[in-house]
């Protein structure tokens, strides 16, 4: 194989999959990542057997070859070169070459015929949607992906596909965050698949904030995703999701309005002085006033006096801060509304006028 | 005790007395000899051995099946026994304890009286027999106890100790097994007189750390005080299968047991923990353990066997490989619950009614035995 690029057209695809590409893995094959030239076409694979990113790009190269080389290595010395550097790349059966300017590196290479495929798509459930759209599902949601719980279904994203909504719930058990956008999709029954949280950090860094569509592929056990030269693919978890439904509260009867960003401020710097480990925060509410009070072990206190519209019953209750404090920095609307039952039950927090996001907090005893 | 177990089986059982006894489990499901009495030792039979092997050395054996429930009472009353004298009391197993008596002396006379009225109490309130070693250090007072069993009462004063150790072998001091042993031998020492005569740098240089502390040993050098009411700081069950077991559902139902009786005795305690392992052993002997931290520390049998079947599922995911061993532990043991609770989403019990359900339960195994009620996906014994 013999390729000459630009530092430039090969350091962005390269970074695209090196995010995938494991440190440590459990195969050697694994920290290698795939090259291969085809009728002018380089495409770069990188895989850990649960997700696989794929990315394509036009070169002009007579010969047809195919190689894996050691990824972290390879994207390490391609970041380190001088911008639009030359690089060459030769390899023989056992060793690939590159060079570029006065440097010269030489790597080991294993056949790219012992490269694993995830298993192909097939007689997949498909739909289109925009990358905007499939960017936003998951980044109003995915802060709330449980990680490495033993409850292993809630390690990942769920996506609710019904014939006229797409739903993405994320839950650790404690809070929850559901977001929705409506369409038209074709399926006759409603279909969930969990994507495992690898698979959804990596899928957000490939979209962008555009109204350029994505090729959404679904089987029973993979969900594909194809945008703009590049494949992502990724295995589902097999489990079965809680019942999101039944956890968002419906009838909680105290309501407060507030601003979104003096709230979030007021948490935050509270936020200073709560417990380490659990992170609590007393609210309470009386009309029109919220008083925030947070303590540590050291007997620090914080207290912060936030003006909202409430015209309820007195009510104490005690929430982990940071669930706020996540909930608050994704919701973009200037006012949020809090929903509250009592202090057993669950808060349901909504940006003012939107109708396609919640969240939803347990509350803490403290 | 000298052969405990043995010992408390042949007072129970005066038909056993002078055959050779040993209690332990099965031959032929890889049982082991958990202790011998001394006519069985004469066959060259000893704790920790394959049940099988002893068997081979003497056909005429009388095996029996440990009951750990009347040994752990028996164990109890010469506690009381030790009460009457001293409150310093550093229990090493069941039948094995350090006492600290400076503080009695006044009280009960010397040490030596001490250890004699024990020997003698325990003799006629028990009728079972306990070695005495009485010194200065725990060590020494180990060693002490060991060198005339059966039935052995040593007194070392502060100014033999020396001399009462010189002459051992160096496998006598604490921390010396058969690797550190196999390597003193190869260096030529034999007897901690040996020992003590060599350089403090050359033992440290190849023996590190714990060769400065053996060398302190070897000089009757030991700092350490009789510990009461040492803290737990886990609390485990383990179970060896007598064949080996690839059924994840078995599994299951065998870890929901375990767990059960470890959050017993978790309650029991009085203590709550912040983290659950368990551990597997494959055929190959290959041994794994997984462990998870709880968002909240607990004492619930439901939330322990939640995290402990969640990580036995986790761990056999995909592979049907044939599990020799399966234990659970929980440790991070505190004395109280944390006041801060996080409440979950899809918990369909409420802390509190579990918490109802399992005092409920060990009222009743506290009156019936721990056999005497179970969850039913636990597992069952053919009997």
């Amino acid at each position: 194989m013999k390729l000459l690029l630009n530092r430039e057209t090969l350091l962005k695809p390269l970074q695209t999959i090196g995010n995938i590409v494991e440190r440590r893995p459990t195969l050697a094959i694994l920290s290698n990542i795939l090259i291969q030239i085809k009728d002018n076409k380089l495409t770069l694979t990188g895989t850990d057997l649960e997700v696989e990113i794929i990315t394509t790009f036009d070169i002009d190269s007579a010969e047809n070859d195919e190689i894996t080389l050691p990824g972290r290595k390879f994207i390490d010395i391609c970041r380190a070169l001088p911008a639009e550097a030359e690089i060459e790349v030769t390899t023989d059966s056992e060793r690939a070459v590159i060079r570029s300017g006065r440097s010269r590196f030489t790597l080991s290479t294993l056949p790219a015929t012992e490269f694993p495929n995830l298993d192909p798509i097939t007689s997949p459930l498909e739909f289109n949607l925009s990358q905007k759209d499939l960017k936003r599902l998951i980044e109003k949601t995915q802060f709330c992906m449980a990680q490495q719980d033993v409850r292993y279904y809630l390690n990942g994203l769920l996506l609710e596909i019904t014939p006229e909504r797409i739903t993405a719930v994320a839950t650790d058990g404690h809070r929850l965050a559901l977001s929705e956008i409506s369409g038209s999709f074709p399926v006759a029954e409603n279909r969930q698949i969990i994507i495992p949280r690898k698979g959804v950090t990596e899928l957000a860094r490939l979209l962008e904030d555009t109204d350029r569509s994505v090729q959404i592929r679904l089987s029973e056990n993979h969900i594909k995703v194809d945008l703009d030269g590049l494949s992502f693919t990724s295995k589902l978890i097999d489990g079965k999701f809680p019942d999101y439904q039944q956890v968002i509260p419906k009838d909680a009867n105290n309501n407060i309005i507030c601003l979104r960003e003096p709230l979030r401020q007021a948490f935050a710097r509270a936020s200073v002085l709560s417990n380490e480990k659990y992170r609590g925060i007393r609210l309470q509410f009386t009309n029109n006033s919220l008083k925030a009070t947070v303590h540590n072990p050291e007997q620090e206190e914080a207290e912060e006096n936030i003006e909202i519209n409430y015209q309820g019953d007195d009510m104490e209750i005690g929430f982990n801060v940071a669930y706020f404090l996540e909930a608050l920095s994704v919701i973009e609307e200037e006012k949020v509304e809090l929903h509250l039952t009592d202090t057993n039950h669950s808060c349901l927090v909504q940006g003012q006028g939107d109708v396609y996001s919640r969240y939803v907090i347990m509350p803490m005893r403290l | 005790m000298d052969a405990f177990y043995a010992s408390v089986e042949e007072r129970e059982q005066p038909g056993l007395r002078g055959r050779p006894v040993i209690v332990g489990g099965a031959a032929e499901s890889r049982g082991v000899v958990a202790a011998a009495n001394y006519a069985a030792r004469k066959f060259g039979i000893h704790s920790a051995m394959p049940t099988s092997q002893a068997v081979r050395l003497c056909p005429d054996l009388v095996l029996l099946r440990p009951r750990m429930s009347l040994y752990s009472e028996v164990s109890q009353q010469i506690h009381k026994i030790f009460l009457r004298y001293t409150p310093e009391i550093e229990p090493l197993s069941l039948d094995e304890a350090f006492l600290g008596v400076d503080a009695s002396e006044r009280l009960f006379g010397s040490a030596h009286d001490i250890g004699l009225g024990i020997k003698e109490d325990i003799k006629n309130e028990l009728s079972l027999v306990a070695s005495v070693g009485i010194a200065p250090t725990k060590f020494v007072a180990k060693i002490a106890s060991d060198i005339d069993k059966p039935d052995g009462f040593r007194e070392v004063a502060k100014s033999d100790v020396q001399a009462f150790l010189d002459p051992l072998p160096v496998g006598r001091l604490w921390g010396v097994g058969k690797a550190t042993n196999a390597e003193f031998e190869r260096l030529g020492i034999k007897t901690i007189k040996q020992l003590r005569h060599q350089p403090l740098d050359a033992i440290e240089y190849r023996f590190g750390k714990s060769g400065k502390h053996l060398w302190e040993l070897a000089h009757g050098i030991d700092p350490r005080v009789v510990v009461t009411d040492q803290k737990a700081r886990s609390i485990s069950n383990e179970t060896t299968f007598a064949s080996d077991i690839r059924e994840s559902a078995v599994l299951r139902s065998i870890l929901m047991d375990l767990t059960e009786q470890v959050s017993f005795r978790l309650r029991r305690h009085n203590y709550y923990c912040t983290t659950v392992q368990i551990k597997l052993r494959h055929a190959d002997f290959k041994t794994i353990t997984r462990s998870q931290s709880l968002p909240n520390n607990t004492q619930n049998t439901q939330d322990i066997w939640k995290t402990a079947v969640g990580l036995l599922d986790k761990a056999l995911a995909g592979k049907s490989t044939p599990i020799r061993l399966l234990g659970v532990g929980v440790s991070g043991l505190t004395k109280q619950a944390q006041g801060i609770l996080q409440e979950d989403l899809f918990s369909t019990t409420t802390t509190e009614k579990e918490q109802k359900l399992d005092h409920i339960a060990d009222d009743i195994k506290n009156r019936f035995g721990t056999g005497s009620i179970k969850r039913a996906s636990g597992y069952k014994k053919k009997d």
